[in-house]
């Protein structure tokens, strides 16, 4: 495998010496372009209490293209679907070199806190989220409670 | 009453000389008494109006309570350019001594002199490149774009050439009513603002010098001791069938129906590590792996 890029030393150094608060990511030990991550729900969202498992890989020309990230936790939530895929632009094509993996995974944790269900990638979920909001609101805590909690 | 009215022409004295000096430059606000509130200037360094060579700037807003010039204004920097953490600091510092040094008389324009003073000593950018997240060594060939962001020259050529071939790319798949009129518009990194800059002639600098002098990656405790605790949380959520299942999803989605105990064998209990590894483009679609190229979650189940 190429050199790892200095930037992402530099980043991975930078999120052990000062991590965000709610968000751990950790390289693997043999793929550094390879994060363990663990979100925690938001305070007052129905996520709050949950810890959410993650995966990210850096590809071979990052920062010039976008983390690839997903949830491996079960999240009941209308922008990520049932293979843990999360509809965010700036994994897309908003994505720009000046974003970093804390920036990517505090706008992952604000997607948590605003779900935006006119944009859907889980149709059922987000259907619900429209027509019933406080129902969709109950299985998002229930989800959270049965598959997100830490022993 | 008389006193208050005596503030007020004091500041209406202080704000005429400023607009006759700023112009343009300089917004008041004024509340719905008419009193002055909210005064902001955008400052840069003195550089003889030779305006490609300022590459620091602040915006200066200084909010007067009531009692103003008997009590300190409420002094806020907003949207440094070029300037790091510690620049600002100092600069807030040296705005306090003088507010203080100066209660009783008019303090906006030596606020403005003092900033400006400070920021042509510092007219080297001492952020840092949003690209690579180094600094500007001397020698280094930055760029500043009209926003005011800074990137070392060679990081901001490999942004726009690597944008501008996806542009490209993008273009060719659409048929060519929808083909953009307009051809690729390079934008800042940092803020999205529409920038002109020659790609072919960046492309000519040299990359950044501490990128090269930056220290080697080491695993530490800390690492080893989150990454043993993300793989308990793996496990215990794996336990509770918190743990999403690709496989299981995808051939739901093809309607293929499979037998509960056939998916429980083909499971394991091992955190699967990097799935997305070995993975190039291609064959990621939304950032999740098509199926036959997840081998390692093959090969977790052909081991048990």
């Amino acid at each position: 495998m190429a050199a790892l890029p200095r930037r992402i030393i530099k980043e991975t150094q930078r999120l052990m010496q000062e991590p965000v608060p709610g968000i751990s990511a950790v390289p693997d030990d043999s793929n550094a372009r390879y994060f363990h991550v663990i979100v925690t729900g938001p305070e007052d969202s129905p996520f709050e209490g949950g810890l959410f498992k993650l995966e990210l890989f850096l590809p071979e020309d990052y920062p010039m293209s976008a983390p690839k990230v997903r949830f491996i936790t079960k999240i009941y939530h209308p922008n990520i679907d049932r293979l843990g895929r999360i509809c965010l632009d700036i994994l897309k094509d908003k994505w720009s070199p000046a974003l970093q993996i804390r920036t990517v995974l505090l706008s992952i944790q604000a997607l948590l806190s605003a779900p935006n269900p006119d944009d859907p990638l889980a149709n059922d979920v987000a259907e619900l989220w429209k027509v019933n909001e406080s129902e969709a609101i109950r299985n998002a805590k229930e989800w959270t409670r049965r598959y997100a909690m830490d022993n | 009453m008389e006193m208050s009215l005596k503030t007020n022409e004091r500041v209406q004295e202080e704000l005429e000389a400023l607009e006759a000096i700023l112009m343009d430059d300089i917004s008041i606000s004024y509340n719905e008494r008419g009193c002055p509130e909210l005064i902001k200037t955008t400052i840069f360094p003195s550089t003889a109006n030779e305006v490609d060579k300022q590459y620091v700037c602040v915006t200066l807003e200084v909010k007067l309570p009531e009692e103003y010039p008997d009590c300190e204004p409420l002094v806020q920097l907003r949207n440094p350019r070029g300037l790091d953490d510690s620049t600002i600091n100092h600069l807030y510092k040296s705005i306090k001594d003088k507010c203080a040094e100066n209660v009783g008389q008019p303090v906006i324009f030596e606020l403005i002199d003092l900033i400006r003073e400070n920021l042509t000593e510092s007219n080297l950018p001492t952020c840092q490149c949003a690209v690579c997240l180094y600094g500007f060594s001397e020698g280094d060939s930055f760029t500043k774009t009209q926003c005011f962001h800074y990137f070392h020259s060679y990081c901001l050529a490999n942004h726009l050439s690597i944008t501008k071939r996806h542009f490209q790319e993008e273009q060719d798949k659409l048929p060519a009513w929808q083909k953009s009129t307009k051809g690729f518009q390079a934008t800042c990194p940092v803020c999205r603002e529409m920038i002109e800059c020659d790609i072919d002639e960046l492309k000519t600098a040299h990359p950044p010098k501490e990128l090269e002098s930056a220290q080697k990656f080491e695993v530490t405790n800390d690492l080893r001791l989150l990454q043993e605790r993300m793989r308990q949380l793996f496990s215990y959520q794996k336990s509770k069938g918190g743990i999403i299942d690709i496989e299981a999803e995808e051939n739901k989605l093809l309607l293929i129906t499979q037998s509960s105990e056939e998916t429980a064998s083909s499971e394991s209990t091992e955190d699967p590590g990097p799935s997305l590894s070995n993975l190039n483009d291609p064959v990621l679609e939304n950032g999740v792996l098509k199926k036959s190229q997840r081998c390692d979650v093959k090969m977790n189940s052909s081991d048990r």
